[in-house]
């Protein structure tokens, strides 16, 4: 007995598969103009981040260059000459020996040379960037696509 | 038709594909031949460039806080030579902002090689100038004057001492190039300068880099106390002018510790003007003559001298003497300075009149071995160890060197034929002040580095003689001082010394006419808180000691007593007592 196959078979309409062609292209366009704008961001962000951290850098130099001229002006200012000079102008002079009295205070320890602590920059502990704020994208596929997902 | 068009299209894709194929391998070869990595090399290298960043060097103190050595801005002038639009302009404002000559600048923007992109025009400028000529700029900029543009200004660090001349024999000085030179600066130059950093400075904004922080150069506290050091210069000076000395030289140790209180010497340099330095000195000894320059120090070595006999019990101080105005010694005749004789002497009278026949007796009863053994305790031919850059380390002859002959045991026991150093003299008598032990002196106090204080601990250099042997010469020395009525005396103050007249040995003989004049001397008697030594060289008023350096020393201790805060004795047993 002879059978009769019967197949279905149907065809999609090419405008149809043109749609899917465009669909397809355009979903890969986007996916790559989203990466690049990703990219564009965030190498935008650590450009900026990296000329404030130069801006604040020169801002710290240039503080630490005044500091240092405002002690040497008043290491002038309070020179031996300079304090000789002023004290001669607001009449004072220089003692001589038999013109002191010596009290004695119970219980006071002459104090030892000034501690100079004061005048010494504080010193604040710096925190390194981390790595994460300064790769690029591009970096950080290539560390990826080299060492795998762990670090 | 239709078989024709695919045929057209396989050959058409295959010629694009080959063409795209041969793309691909001729770029893997291109960035993979020789020539690329030259390429990308350069890229590199024009990617960025080095920036070396300097550490702020360390500032120096006095032992209270006052700054004696810091550091001031200037600036590099420089010019970008693409940039300049008006050479002429520019020439004239400099030549006249900076005081060049206008050829000379004009030349240096017109005429440099074309390599160059930046010139420099002058360094260490001030900043009073900077500002009016950035203030010029400014101007010009803002007026959308291009006659200044290409001006540029470098800031950098230059050393700066507000004291000028103030301890400069101490401190030493920084030239230009960073380096610190005598002294201080010296000494400690790396540890004032830091560690310079160099690192690589991307172009590419992208590449954010982590600028180091380069810690500043450590700042160093000193032993000086800078109102002394000031009082003691004056005192020097007016000294050299009163007794028509050539130069002279006076130090204040603490003798208990070491720490030096005031070092002061002549000629001495405005430190902020230190080119003059070849006008002021002929070599670097004389720079810091406390401790580059040795001389024989005369009757002040009796000191030691009497140190060891009394230390091995050669004598003791009711130790009589029969002066006879002479004594041979390895076949030579030994007089005493007036070459008369003085009869029968104690040990303090030997002392008091400084007899030099005396003491030539009482080393030749020690022997050479002993004398010179004790010598060599007390550091005499060695250096010091003091933390100051240049020091001299004087001579000692001893038995079994060619120049050693059997009359200098006789002759150094009155401080002839030895050469010291005034430091090594305050070392070796610190033992007779400090009951036997020796201190080495130095001039640093502490550091400071990342906000905390080290303090240096006091070093001693053993102890030559028994602390018993101190005590009694302390006392035969401050009998022999009260018994001469010296002008070395103060009036409240035990005081303990001993003065030395030298004759100046030439290559023709010892001068006949010319001394050093030199005094050591220490107090209060009975708890020793400062040790004073005073050299005037070839005093023309008089030739003696006593008549000259013994004033000073009483003058340089009357200064001391009130700017140390130390009572007079009786005083002081009053609040002993309470």
């Amino acid at each position: 007995m002879q059978t009769t196959q019967i197949i279905h078979a149907y065809k999609q309409a090419p405008w149809r598969i043109q749609r899917q062609w465009i669909g397809a292209f355009l979903l890969a366009l986007i996916g790559a103009a989203m990466i690049a704008a990703l990219y564009l961001d965030v190498t935008a962000r650590a450009a900026v981040a990296g000329r404030e951290i130069q801006e604040l850098r020169f801002e710290i130099t240039t503080i630490q260059r005044a500091n240092a001229d405002l002690e040497t002006q008043l290491g002038n200012l309070t020179s031996t000459a300079e304090m000789q000079r002023r004290a001669l102008e607001l009449g004072y002079r220089p003692v001589k020996p038999g013109e002191l009295d010596y009290v004695p205070v119970p219980g006071f320890v002459a104090p030892e040379p000034a501690i100079l602590l004061a005048a010494e920059d504080a010193v604040l502990p710096v925190q390194p960037i981390p790595f994460e704020y300064t790769q690029s994208l591009l970096e950080w596929f290539s560390e990826r696509a080299k060492f795998g997902g762990g670090r | 038709m239709r078989q024709q068009y695919a045929v057209r299209s396989l050959i058409l894709i295959t010629g694009l594909a080959v063409v795209a194929l041969s793309v691909i391998i001729q770029m893997v070869r291109i960035q993979n031949s020789e020539q690329a990595q030259l390429f990308i090399a350069q890229g590199d290298r024009y990617g960025g460039e080095f920036s070396m960043i300097y550490p702020e060097r360390g500032e120096i103190y006095d032992r209270s806080g006052h700054l004696l050595a810091g550091n001031r801005t200037v600036y590099e002038v420089g010019v970008n030579l693409n940039e300049v639009k008006d050479p002429e302009a520019m020439a004239h404002t400099l030549s006249t902002s900076l005081g060049l000559a206008y050829d000379e600048v004009y030349n240096k923007l017109t005429n440099s090689p074309d390599s160059w992109e930046y010139v420099v025009i002058q360094d260490f400028v001030g900043a009073d100038t900077v500002a009016s000529l950035q203030q010029i700029a400014q101007q010009l900029k803002e007026a959308e004057d291009p006659r200044l543009k290409g001006l540029a200004f470098k800031p950098h660090y230059e050393r700066s001492y507000p004291e000028n001349t103030l301890a400069s024999n101490v401190l030493g000085f920084v030239t230009r190039d960073g380096r610190g030179y005598f002294g201080i600066e010296e000494k400690y130059n790396d540890l004032l300068a830091g560690n310079p950093v160099q690192i690589w400075v991307p172009r590419d904004p992208n590449k954010a880099i982590e600028i180091p922080k380069v810690p500043n150069g450590t700042n160093l506290v000193l032993t000086l106390n800078r109102d002394l050091q000031a009082k003691v210069e004056s005192i020097l000076d007016q000294a050299l002018v009163n007794y028509g000395a050539e130069n002279g030289t006076i130090v204040v140790m603490n003798p208990r510790n070491g720490e030096i209180l005031a070092m002061a010497t002549t000629p001495r340099l405005n430190l902020n003007n230190y080119s003059d330095y070849f006008l002021l000195f002929d070599n670097g000894s004389q720079y810091n003559s406390s401790i580059g320059t040795s001389y024989e120090p005369g009757s002040i070595f009796k000191v030691l001298t009497m140190a060891a006999a009394l230390d091995t019990g050669t004598v003791r101080p009711e130790t009589t003497f029969m002066d006879t105005g002479s004594i041979q010694v390895g076949g030579i005749t030994i007089q005493n300075w007036n070459r008369e004789s003085w009869g029968q002497q104690n040990m303090i009278g030997c002392l008091q009149h400084s007899l030099n026949v005396c003491l030539a007796w009482v080393s030749t009863q020690m022997g050479p071995q002993t004398f010179y053994g004790y010598m060599e305790r007390f550091g005499i031919g060695h250096p010091t160890g003091i933390d100051l850059a240049g020091e001299s380390m004087g001579r000692l002859k001893v038995p079994g060197d060619s120049d050693w002959y059997s009359v200098d045991l006789g002759t150094n026991a009155f401080g002839q034929g030895v050469a010291v150093t005034p430091l090594q003299m305050l070392m070796a008598v610190s033992a007779i002040a400090n009951e036997g032990r020796m201190v080495t002196p130095h001039m640093l106090y502490a550091m400071l580095r990342d906000g905390h204080q080290y303090n240096v601990p006091s070093q001693y250099a053993g102890s030559p003689i028994l602390a018993e042997t101190a005590r009694t010469l302390n006392e035969m020395l401050a009998l022999s001082l009260e018994e001469e009525s010296s002008l070395a005396l103060l009036p409240g103050y035990r005081l303990a010394g001993k003065t030395g007249t030298a004759q100046i040995p030439t290559d023709y003989g010892y001068d006949g006419f010319h001394t050093n004049a030199s005094f050591i001397g220490w107090g209060p008697v009975d708890d020793p808180q400062f040790m004073v030594y005073i050299w005037l060289e070839r005093p023309s008023t008089s030739i003696w000691s006593s008549e000259t350096a013994a004033p000073v020393f009483s003058q340089v201790a009357e200064q001391t007593v009130i700017l140390l805060n130390i009572p007079p004795d009786i005083v002081r047993s009053q609040l002993g007592s309470r």
